[in-house]
């Protein structure tokens, strides 16, 4: 990843656009399994949050 | 490659979008706080007795014994219109004086009484005028929609949340040439505390940001809802209407039975659930007409409302309303706004998300302050 310097500034916020874009829709436009898919999806970028807010830096 | 100039100017868009968008944008955070849980809310500080337990599949009461009770409890007053719950068995119905003081548009000009929808006995009467005052999640509704101004309140709003995805995508322009030689989440604590809410404003706006845009976008075609409305009535309502222009509407004594009507646009829109009955005469549907609108029953079509026209006085069918594409729209897209259509976890992260945007919009506000002084030093 480190090679590919596009992939390193942009990875990480593609995955979570799509995810989240994939969340909002997935409850909207779907029912039963759909929607558990979506609370995981929409989980994702807060736990990012977390993860970065309380790691502590080498 | 962004060139040098062009940051420069991404910066100037940035700073001056935000700034000028962030006060409301703060208060439209926190009064959207309260209205994510607004039905767990309502129902706790205003609670309904249970409803009769009844056998499953009872039938809904006839339509026309419900207005009948409902004009005699209000003689000299009219029926405006009334609603159908799909969610709880209750039909509500709202009265007033004239249809001159509907339009007027102020918390008196109407007043409901709420029925139960199998039996028909009245559950609530929510009085005239005076005896009804607003709930907290009504007060928090009109402040996020308006500011207590009206239409003019929702279209400064709107033009602030155009302002505030102007500000989301001159940030995302700005994150390429900041994180260019960081790692993705770095956040420098050790350092000023300038540079840990620089990183914690970078952080959180970058993982937010497609939850900012959808709601700031679904947010600015909520506040366009009134104008658009507006346009289809003047434009494509008026010319299929045009017929009856100037007829006079039928009397309460001439209107043909509401119950029929609904009956009429059951056979019409098979499949479909008819959640709203507005009566002839209003001013702004049509004066000979009940109007009847209908929904779907999957979860999109369920978003998609049909409007079916019936004559007032026979009950036959006169039209089935096509809706222009740009109110389709923005009614699929409507919910996106408010995140209450998954279910209490969607609410949480919807509450989750919120709280990341105002972090990120007083991280903002401070950044732009600590750099002016650093400046002004």
């Amino acid at each position: 990843m480190v090679r590919y310097p596009f992939l390193r500034l942009w990875g990480m916020p593609l995955v979570l656009v799509i995810l989240i874009l994939f969340g909002l829709l997935a409850a909207l436009l779907g029912t039963g399994i759909w929607h558990p898919l979506s609370w995981m999806a929409l989980s994702v970028p807060m736990l990012t949050i977390a993860w970065y807010v309380l790691k502590k830096r080498q | 490659m962004i060139k040098a100039k062009n940051i420069k100017r991404c910066f100037f868009v940035h700073r001056w979008t935000s700034l000028i968008c962030s006060l409301f944008l703060l208060v439209l955070c926190l009064t959207g706080l309260p209205l994510i849980f607004g039905d767990e809310i309502d129902g706790w500080l205003n609670p309904h007795p249970p409803y009769e337990v009844l056998p499953a599949g009872t039938p809904m009461a006839g339509l026309d014994g419900i207005v009948h009770t409902a004009r005699g409890r209000y003689p000299g007053e009219i029926v405006t219109s009334l609603f159908i719950d799909d969610d709880e068995p209750q039909i509500i119905v709202h009265l007033s004086t004239s249809w001159a003081e509907v339009m007027k548009d102020h918390p008196d000009s109407t007043h409901y009484i709420r029925f139960d929808a199998r039996t028909a006995k009245v559950l609530e009467d929510g009085g005239t005028r005076a005896a009804q005052k607003k709930t907290f999640i009504g007060v928090m509704l009109d402040l996020h929609r308006a500011m207590f101004a009206g239409l003019p309140g929702e279209l400064f709003l709107g033009f602030m949340g155009l302002l505030f995805v102007l500000a989301i995508v001159s940030g995302v322009l700005l994150y390429g040439p900041f994180m260019k030689k960081l790692d993705f989440g770095i956040v420098r604590k050790e350092r000023s505390s300038r540079l840990r809410w620089l990183d914690l404003h970078n952080l959180l706006g970058i993982v937010t940001l497609a939850w900012m845009f959808v709601v700031g976008m679904t947010g600015i075609m909520n506040e366009l809802s009134t104008p658009l409305f507006g346009l289809w009535q003047m434009t494509d309502v008026k010319a299929m209407l045009a017929p009856y222009h100037g007829k006079p509407a039928p009397s309460p004594d001439e209107m043909g039975s509401v119950q029929a009507a609904y009956d009429t646009a059951h056979e019409a829109l098979p499949g479909m659930t008819v959640t709203s009955v507005v009566f002839p005469g209003a001013p702004f549907a049509s004066s000979q007409h009940y109007l009847l609108w209908a929904k779907g029953n999957t979860p999109l079509r369920s978003r998609l409302f049909s409007p079916v026209l019936v004559d007032g006085r026979t009950g036959r069918l006169s039209a089935l309303v096509k809706m222009p594409w740009y109110l389709r729209t923005l009614e699929v897209c409507r919910p996106l706004h408010f995140g209450d259509y998954g279910g209490m976890p969607l609410k949480v992260l919807w509450t989750l998300f919120d709280v990341a945007t105002i972090v990120v919009l007083i991280s903002g506000l401070y950044l732009w302050w600590a750099r002016r002084g650093f400046y002004g030093s």
